[in-house]
């Protein structure tokens, strides 16, 4: 890369594309997450249970984001794996209200963690600690704490408390993300 | 322009192609740059071509592969690139039935099937139905609905189309769709009317009434699409034959008429399937069919070549039906023989040759074979059977015909041309005995050179039947020692198969024939060797009868069941030795089935309407398995018939109720060694009742022992479910043969038309008489096939015990109806053809063989003289004189 394509980049002036991962259970709020970051006129009104995946771009900060939304049914998170190589960065989406199943995001999490194609790689992950509107949702603290995340070594993480029917919390873990992914790619080039 | 000529050059030399080179493996590694980010279209684009190209070509992926390469293609979800987009979802598709976990892609497909991109949205539909198993389909049904309904034609379309291939997978669901592809029928847009005509009549093509109904109604509202209308056509042409077939005529006048109306339709594809379907129809009179023929005649000479194919093709088609009908088109005919295009020149000179002249014959025959060479196998096969049919026509015109078909023989083709010609030639031999010799020397001098193992095979053994029999047995035994030497180890088998035939029949040839066989036991290969040592061990006993039986007449079993019970006997071995007679015979294929091996019957419905298989796929079929053996199938899984030992015989379905009543009641009787199953096929056809505890109750004539009887619990609306009865035949075999009152008995619960749900708990008994259930002799015997009757008829001379009684046949008058008549009676296979009465002949003998239940043979002589009606001397030979008894008292 050129001195001049170099300057570009650190000034965050050429657009950037990434590809994140969204994961999490179902019902934890992904895919009303990556609604909210789309364009107002590609907003959805109704948010169905995804089958499969689903492809969303949005935009954030002269960074592109496309953004994998997986469904989180048991059926669907073996697949989760054949998306892992090639993304750059990972939303992981947890309904704080549902207390009874943190254990089972917590074993899905170290799954992934663990996975080969994710073990070592550097790259950001955004916990979002959902639903925090619903009485006796678990802080963000408490949530981190469940999930034991300051065992995460080798990667950057950050989580945010949201609620993703107002968007609060929402704006924040992304601006968190995309200056992370920034750094990523310039340091990489 | 140059560039053109380039291409074809190359095309020529076969390296046109750019995807010639590419190899499995490197492209779907390839498929690595799909996880780019972003992708490149282009790159992207050509090599999910190449995979599709790869996949088109036959190239087996494995499920693993198949997996990687689709989720690779997934992750083309991101691109907008509508090309790329387009190719993702015809590899979605063509990967959906290998791959694993395919449905990961229905919210991505759902998604783009109701988005704002016109052109992903019947692609994707298309995909997404490809993807979607039974237990998904619930959560794209809403999709589909509205999809159907679509105002854009090609996504409803598509939906339509997707629709009925979901059928397959779940009739159902998809019959929940029926009042969206109601509003589709509607639509203005051609394709759509068809698509949703063709999903309208599968939801409902099980029942006649409702199919009436939409005929009825869709006659009357003239539809816009003419491929709608053609469809039409062919939904109104099978509910005619349907009705023709059942004896119904309600409504066939209306249906006619709609049909016929079609005749004068603005659209040329209509008139010609009008016409095409009123020339088939089975029933059609010569008045109804002139107005159909004027069209096809009128077509012959149009300047479409399209028309004027699809006319001859159909006056080839009902030449034979109708040969005083497509007579009048001869001079139209004539005209297209020299037509530049070959397929429609043949197709006229093979339908002249059908109609026309003997005097004709050698000119057309000149015709055609200054062009033969240029015409496709295809069409060289029409031609052979235009041949078959003149030679059937005009016996005396053989030599011609042969040495045509011998030079056809010569040139190159492949292996069903081929095999038809022998076909037409084997054909030509049996029916014709003054061909025989020229035939067979031609089918002699094809086996030299002949790459067609099968074809081979067939030869030879017919050489093995045909060549014994004729004035110069040897000189067949050096063209098929020739294969011994030359051939692969198949062909070598059936050689030593065909030369034992001349050992066991022609007592001169015998020492000759021993040292050719006891070469042949050097043979590297097992089966030849094996045949070789069998064969030979058999002949050097010098025994006729044992030559006869293992020998010339072969096997008589059918081989499936034979595997069967030898593998059960393996299972559970026994001191018994394994007992022959305890396997079913081998079907006779029908006169109908020899003579019409193509089984023309059956017609090819078009796409929508059916997926019967092709005729030849169908007889082949039919051949393999007997109808015996096909029941027993079904019979061995009612645990309370398995004790009755194995089938022996099935009799065709008898229908005791009338078409179109409440209930439809037809009867198949299956012998058995000790018992008669009589087993009834129940159909209910009321759509608010519920049968249960469905059952026949029959009264058996005397002697007969009622021994079980199994009802079927329960019989919904438009199901078919079956009743059996077990009853012990009487010891005393006259009594076998009688009438059975018969009454059909049930439960009753009135339910809901739209649920199929009972009402209450609560039903009534009813009762249905049904007509009478004949036992017939026939019912209690199988035929069987004997290649040399005179052998086996002097055999039994000696060992069998003999009846004979003289009748006097009032009812008949010619030899023919007589002959029908005494085969049809006893049920047994005539041999030799001897069911064939020469023309002009005062008196005539056929000759039966048959096994009675019980395994005993039966041998009929029957010598049939014309005077005043017809007189029979009829000698019956039987391995148990009960049977011999039975069989003549029977007669009288
Ligand atoms: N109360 C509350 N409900 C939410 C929130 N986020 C999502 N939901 C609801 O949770 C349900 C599941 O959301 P969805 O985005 O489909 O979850 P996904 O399966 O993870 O994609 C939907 O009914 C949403 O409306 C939130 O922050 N608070
Ligand atoms: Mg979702």
């Amino acid at each position: 890369m050129g001195f001049w394509d170099k300057l570009v980049n650190l000034l965050g002036f050429k657009k950037k594309e990434v590809n994140i991962l969204v994961v999490g259970l179902n019902n934890s709020g992904k895919s009303t997450v990556i609604n909210h970051f789309k364009n107002e006129e590609e907003k959805l009104t109704e948010i169905v249970p995804t089958v499969g995946f689903n492809v969303e771009k949005f935009k954030n900060q002269n960074v592109g984001f496309t953004a994998f939304d997986m469904s989180g049914q048991g059926r669907y998170r073996d697949l989760w794996e054949h998306y892992y190589k090639d993304c750059h960065g990972i939303i992981f989406v947890i309904d704080s209200s549902d207390r009874l199943r943190l254990v089972v995001v917590r074993e899905e999490l170290n799954l992934l963690l663990q996975h080969p194609d994710i073990y070592g790689r550097r790259f950001p992950i955004l916990f979002f600690a959902n639903k925090m509107d619903v009485r006796d949702a678990l802080s963000s603290v408490k949530i981190a704490a469940g999930l034991g995340l300051d065992q995460i070594l080798d990667k950057s993480w950050h989580i945010c408390a949201s609620n993703a029917l107002t968007g609060e919390g929402l704006q924040e873990g992304v601006e968190w993300l995309t200056q992370q992914v920034r750094e990523l790619i310039s340091n990489r080039s | 322009m140059n560039a053109f000529k380039r291409d074809k050059k190359e095309e020529e030399e076969g390296s046109g192609n750019p995807f010639q080179n590419i190899e499995k493996t490197t492209v779907l590694q390839e498929t690595r740059i799909f996880n780019d980010c972003p992708v490149d279209s282009r790159k992207c684009t050509h090599i999910l071509t190449k995979i599709l190209y790869l996949l088109n070509q036959g190239e087996q992926l494995g499920t693993t592969e198949a997996t990687e390469t689709f989720f690779a293609i997934t992750k083309l979800f991101q691109s907008q690139d509508v090309i790329l987009r387009r190719m993702m979802y015809l590899g979605i598709k063509e990967l959906s039935t290998i791959a694993e976990d395919v449905i990961i892609v229905t919210s991505s497909l759902t998604k783009d099937m109701t988005g704002k991109e016109d052109l992903y949205r019947a692609a994707a539909i298309r995909a997404l139905c490809s993807i979607t198993d039974v237990s998904m389909l619930q959560a794209i049904e809403r999709y589909m609905k509205q999809a159907i309904v679509d105002r854009n034609s090609g996504v409803s379309s598509a939906a339509l189309v997707s629709s009925l291939h979901l059928t397959k997978i779940a009739g159902d669901v998809v019959k929940r769709w029926v009042n969206e592809a109601q509003e589709a029928v509607n639509s203005d847009s051609v394709m759509v009317q068809y698509h949703a005509l063709g999903v309208l009549y599968h939801i409902r093509k099980s029942d006649r009434l409702a199919v009436n109904k939409l005929v009825a109604k869709l006659t009357r509202m003239s539809l816009k699409s003419p491929y709608a209308v053609c469809m039409l056509i062919r939904i109104a042409y099978k509910l005619l034959e349907e009705e023709d077939s059942s004896g119904g005529a309600s409504s066939y006048s209306t249906l006619f008429d709609f049909i016929e109306s079609c005749l004068r339709h603005k659209s040329e594809m209509v008139i010609y399937e009008a016409a095409h379907a009123i020339v088939n129809l089975r029933r059609t009179t010569s008045v109804e069919l002139a107005p159909a023929v004027s069209v096809l005649q009128l077509f012959c000479s149009s300047p479409k070549p399209t028309l004027r194919f699809a006319a001859v093709r159909t006056l080839n088609k009902v030449a034979m039906s109708h040969p005083a009908a497509v007579t009048a088109c001869n001079l139209d005919l004539e005209n297209l023989i020299t037509d530049s295009n070959r397929s429609i020149a043949t197709l006229a000179i093979t339908t002249l040759l059908k109609t026309g002249a003997e005097s004709s014959v050698d000119r057309l025959m000149k015709q055609i074979a200054s062009f033969v060479s240029e015409i496709s196998d295809e069409f060289k096969i029409v031609v052979v059977q235009a041949i078959r049919a003149l030679c059937l026509k005009f016996p005396r015109k053989h030599s011609v015909l042969m040495n045509f078909l011998s030079a056809m023989l010569r040139d190159e083709g492949g292996l069903e041309y081929k095999a038809s010609i022998a076909d037409t030639i084997i054909t030509i031999i049996e029916e014709n005995p003054e061909a025989k010799e020229t035939g067979l020397a031609h089918l002699c001098e094809f086996i030299e050179d002949c790459e067609h193992t099968s074809l081979a095979v067939r030869i030879l053994h017919l050489l093995g039947k045909e060549g014994p029999r004729t004035k110069q047995p040897s000189r067949y035994i050096r063209f098929i020692y020739n294969r011994v030497i030359l051939e692969n180890a198949p062909v070598r088998a059936a050689a030593v198969a065909a030369m034992s035939q001349f050992g066991a029949t022609c007592p001169d040839l015998l020492p000759n024939i021993q040292v050719l066989l006891a070469r042949c036991q050097m043979d590297t290969d097992d089966e030849v060797r094996d045949r070789a040592t069998y064969y030979y061990s058999i002949l050097e006993k010098q025994d006729k009868s044992l030559a006869n039986h293992y020998i010339v007449e072969g096997l008589q079993v059918s081989i499936p069941s034979l595997e069967r019970a030898l593998h059960q006997y393996t299972i559970s071995p026994s001191d018994v030795p394994f007992d022959m007679k305890s396997v079913p015979l081998a079907a006779v294929p029908s006169a109908e089935e020899i003579v019409n091996p193509s089984g023309k019957g059956v017609q090819a419905d078009g796409m929508l309407i059916s997926t019967a298989l092709s005729g030849s796929k169908v007889s082949a079929v039919a051949v393999t398995v007997s109808r015996e053996e096909s029941y027993a199938e079904k019979l061995r899984n009612v645990p309370e018939l398995v004790a009755l030992g194995p089938l022996f015989r099935s009799s065709d379905p008898v229908e005791l109720t009338e078409s179109e009543t409440e209930y439809v009641v037809r009867c198949i009787k299956h012998s058995f060694p000790q018992h008669l199953v009589l087993q009834f096929d129940c159909l209910n056809t009321l759509n608010d009742q519920l049968l249960e505890n469905v059952r026949v109750q029959v009264e058996p004539p005397d002697g007969y022992q009622l021994v079980r009887e199994v009802p079927c619990p329960c019989l919904p609306y438009s199901e078919t479910g079956t009743a059996y009865v077990a009853l012990k035949f009487p010891e005393e075999l006259g009594a076998t043969i009688g009438t059975f009152n018969a009454t059909l008995k049930f439960l009753v619960k009135d339910c809901d038309p739209a649920t199929g749900l009972p009402d209450s708990d609560e039903g009534y008994d009813d009762e249905y008489m049904l007509e009478d259930v004949e036992v017939t002799l026939g019912d209690q015997i199988q035929k069987v096939t004997k290649t040399n009757f005179g052998a086996a008829w002097e055999e039994a001379g000696d060992s069998y015990c003999e009846l004979e009684d003289t009748y006097s046949l009032s009812s008949v008058s010619t030899l023919e109806e007589a002959v029908k008549d005494i085969v049809n009676f006893l049920g047994m296979q005539p041999a030799e053809r001897s069911d064939r009465v020469p023309e002009g002949k005062s008196s005539h003998t056929v000759f039966l063989a048959g096994v009675y239940r019980g395994g005993y043979d039966i041998l009929v002589r029957a010598k049939l003289a014309l005077a005043e009606g017809v007189t029979m001397q009829l000698t019956v030979r039987s391995t148990n004189p009960d049977v011999a008894e039975l069989v003549t008292s029977a007669v009288g």
